[in-house]
């Protein structure tokens, strides 16, 4: 085992914070960024995804989940095979992982963990806002958000206005009476109403007649990509994947845990084709409530953990590299003798990504988004400022 | 103020006459909890939830281990264990009940209000308590006790299974208590979660305006350590609620000031203690006011709701009255935004669309089998719409702020599904006299209603028209 805390984010911790400005905003104004989440939801295996190479321990713990064929990334860890899409940005720096890292919430319950990745706060439903939503007021970011999702999810709570693509199995009246009614919400005042019916008005004459988009991630992506690539398009776009709760017959390369990470790197891909050449000023993140035991169940499949990973894709990478502090796998090294642990507070990722995105200054976030939280700022890091 | 039958109903059907006195005609329909309307089976709470004893056991316990290395077999026997279940289909009958209560019975506004205590004290989405139990525990627990006080409802439904079992207070254990000696014996600890009694006081009770602190939260939490359910190697954690006191925190709690002793009574008087809060009463009569009026309640509004609380006792009846006479006070001045579950029900009453399936054509279904499209209808239009009532994300439930309901799409569904709706119409009922005479009956500008509406000739566009102009999305 070669690993011992390298490629560490602690050095980072100088910020770049100019002493005697107050919060500046850093002035970066003329071009479009964008930032996308993908939250996903059950507990993503960062070790099914991202295994480590060449560690005894685990190894001897999940004999039957161990993956054939990964692609090796480093010296260190290697890729779950089915990843191509993400392995090719890879290849063109353009894909990155943060490693044993998560929020700080070590409970295991889904329902409490997924409220706090998404409210980013310690007590669950304490906070009834999202993260997202909170750094893009601060931002000033009204209306820029687009969900792929039909209720608005918790994340981007928190700014109002914000548009949602879900497509619709049934076709949407003629445009010529979605104008009267946006005519009638404006001759009654109804301003927010009459907005809305504008969006809707404009999506009618785009759709193909009666064909209904599909509502699998890939398309949906695939449509996020092209909106977030149009200069007065939104600029934040959230995305959810299901089904990482692999308690049973998580199974290895063509597992069920492996059927939610392809999903994940479709998103990836078809964002990239939608995005086109805006991929070079786009940061794409994932985003989960917890990893999976380290050792496998009687069921072969995994339960509840702690550490997890992070994926991101994205030209405002700085390049194509496994960040890690790593905390190794012996059983005193793990929380509470099972879970891979986390060195980095998930959190300290997700800030920095709105510092860079947003371009507000990362002390600004940590104090207004997270409380004033002790987070890190990797921005310098890991983006492209 | 005819859009009074809205705001507080659904608003008048076909069959329907206008009321002489509206008021009266409201009130008095909160008096008792008459039997519901829906003439087919109807499954006790109990019943339901051995079904999802069932099902958590047979997968957890049997399929898990079963077919570890299979994972297409898995699904296959998991969705079998769920047709078996009735996992697919219960929950759908339970909307049969729940939406008749609006269109078939003779007491519309209270199932609005219904609606309303179903949401207040949520059970949102967790494991599959969605598919089998809550719409039965918002059946037994709150409808059923909306004759009686606040407290009474309040109390039966924080020990009630749902609620224990979604707040996790079955793993709220006291630190000091002997399961957390025997854990520590182990190695293991074992403490407070205080995920159940941040919500009694936070959503069901006095609200944050009461001022309660963190060490508040924990006190309510040692209180309310040992209620979970009776732990069985077949039944997991779906036995009945009970007071286990080995879990339970010994010592003296103080919550609010108020000491509390330690053993089973002690929540109990607690919720006693935070029912009868001043914070309570107004946090309630804001929700309502919310619900029913305007996104921002004045204190005007919410005055009279709380005098009728404290001279009734928090007695429900009292206080909806009150709440409804508000609601008629202020029903030319206020219009509510409707959420999309109220929304579609007051279009199926008033343009009299065929929404339900019927009891018979439900009770053909047999377990073991996947039910069929048409026994699945409302599910999936609820999920479509994007307010199913048994899946509100969180334990806040659904938001009753207007902002919250305005997206893009879901707006959208309202345009697609109005047009679905008037295609499950009777004959009879599509004709231009029809709409002509509903409009008259339920909107306060009928004229210029119609004149918008002729606008198109096709009755199905003045359909879609009609049940997106602000007067009807806002009642």
């Amino acid at each position: 085992m070669k690993i011992s805390r390298r490629n560490f984010l602690k050095g980072s911790a100088t910020t770049l914070f100019f002493a005697g400005f107050n919060f500046p905003v850093l002035a970066n104004t003329d071009k479009k960024k964008n930032l996308v989440v993908i939250m996903l939801r059950g507990g993503m295996d960062g070790l099914c995804a991202v295994p480590i190479i060449g560690d005894k321990n685990f190894e001897k713990r999940r004999k039957d989940l161990i993956l054939d064929r990964t692609i090796k990334l480093d010296s260190d860890f290697a890729l779950h095979p089915k990843l191509k899409n993400f392995h090719n940005l890879w290849k063109k720096n353009l894909g990155a992982v943060v490693h044993a890292t998560n929020i700080p919430y070590t409970k295991r319950s889904h329902f409490d963990g997924q409220n706090l990745m998404e409210t980013g706060g310690h007590i669950p439903y304490a906070v009834k806002t999202g993260w997202l939503g909170r750094g893009m007021k601060l931002a000033e970011l009204k209306g820029d958000g687009l969900a792929l999702a039909l209720p608005m999810p918790l994340l981007l709570r928190g700014i109002p206005s914000n548009d949602n693509f879900y497509p619709s199995k049934k076709r949407l009246p003629r445009t010529e009476l979605l104008k009267l009614l946006k005519s009638i919400y404006a001759e009654k005042s109804e301003h927010d109403l009459a907005n809305m019916m504008e969006i809707i008005a404009n999506r009618s004459t785009m759709s193909s007649g009666g064909t209904s988009m599909s509502r699998k991630n890939s398309s949906l992506a695939l449509k996020a990509g092209l909106e977030l690539k149009k200069i007065n398009g939104p600029r934040v776009a959230v995305f959810e994947v299901d089904g990482f709760d692999t308690h049973a017959a998580q199974g290895g390369v063509n597992g069920s845990h492996s059927d939610s990470l392809i999903e994940m790197d479709s998103i990836f891909k078809s964002l990239e084709m939608g995005l086109g050449n805006e991929i070079q000023n786009t940061l794409v993140l994932t985003l989960t409530e917890f990893g999976r035991t380290i050792e496998q169940n009687g069921g072969r499949g995994t339960e509840h953990g702690y550490g997890s990973a992070i994926f991101m894709t994205g030209g405002l990478l700085k390049k194509s590299q496994v960040y890690a502090d790593w905390p190794g796998l012996k059983r005193k090294e793990l929380f509470e003798g099972r879970d891979l642990n986390s060195t980095i507070d998930a959190r300290s990722v997700y800030a920095s990504a709105m510092s860079t995105v947003f371009d507000i200054d990362f002390k600004r976030i940590q104090k207004e988004v997270f409380w004033g939280d002790k987070l890190q700022n990797l921005s310098e890091k890991l983006f492209k400022s | 103020m005819k859009n009074f039958y809205r705001k507080v109903a659904f608003g008048l059907g076909p069959n329907e006459q206008a009321p002489s006195d509206p008021l009266e005609w409201a009130k008095n329909q909160l008096n008792d909890i008459p039997e519901f309307s829906w003439k087919g089976k109807i499954l006790p709470e109990k019943e339901l939830r051995n079904y999802y004893r069932d099902y958590v056991y047979g997968d957890r316990k049997v399929l898990r281990k079963k077919f570890k290395n299979d994972k297409e077999g898995y699904k296959r026997e998991k969705n079998k264990l769920r047709h078996a279940t009735g996992q697919k289909f219960w929950w759908n009958l339970e909307l049969c009940i729940r939406y008749s209560e609006a269109l078939k019975s003779e007491t519309p506004v209270l199932a609005k209000l219904w609606y309303f205590w179903g949401n207040h004290f949520a059970i949102s989405e967790k494991d599959f308590l969605a598919q089998y139990t809550t719409g039965a525990y918002q059946r037994e627990i709150i409808r059923a006790n909306m004759n009686q006080n606040f407290e009474k409802m309040a109390q039966e439904a924080t020990i009630g299974w749902s609620m224990i079992h979604h707040l996790d207070n079955e793993q709220n254990i006291g630190p000091k208590s002997q399961e957390a000696k025997w854990a520590r014996e182990k190695g293991k600890t074992k403490g407070v979660n205080e995920n159940h009694a941040r919500e009694l006081l936070e959503l069901h009770t006095v609200s944050p305006d009461c001022g309660y602190t963190q060490e508040d939260v924990i006190q309510m939490a040692y209180i309310m350590s040992g209620w979970r359910p009776k732990w069985g190697k077949k039944r997991l954690e779906t036995g009945d609620v009970h007071f286990n006191p080995d879990a339970h925190e010994p010592g003296t709690k103080i919550v609010l000031g108020k000491k509390y002793k330690r053993g089973r009574k002690s929540l109990s008087v607690a919720i006693t203690d935070l029912v009868n809060h001043p914070s309570c009463r107004k946090f309630i009569a804001m929700k309502l006011c919310r619900y029913l009026i305007t996104d921002n309640p004045t204190e005007d509004m919410m005055e009279p709701i709380i005098k009728a609380w404290e001279k009734s006792d928090g007695f429900l009846p009292e206080v909806h009255k009150a709440a409804i006479e508000v609601a008629f006070n202020y029903s030319d001045k206020y219009n509510k935004f409707q959420n999309p579950e109220n929304w579609l029900l007051q279009m199926s009453k008033m343009a009299d669309v065929d929404l339900i399936p019927s009891p018979s054509f439900m009770d053909l279904y047999q377990l073991g089998n996947k039910p069929i499209k048409d026994q699945r209808a409302l599910e999936r239009l609820m999920d479509e719409l994007g307010q199913h009532p048994y899946l509100a994300k969180q334990p806040n439930g659904w938001s009753d702020i207007s902002e919250d309901w305005m997206s893009p799409e879901l707006l959208i569904r309202r345009l697609v599904y109005a047009r679905e709706a008037y295609y499950k119409k009777s004959g009879k009922s599509q004709t231009t006299k029809f709409y002509e005479e509903m409009i008259e009956k339920n909107y306060d500008n009928p004229s210029e209603i119609l004149q918008i509406i002729n606008q198109y000739k096709e009755l199905v566009h003045k359909h879609v028209i009609l049940f997106n102009l602000p007067e009807t999305l806002k009642s």
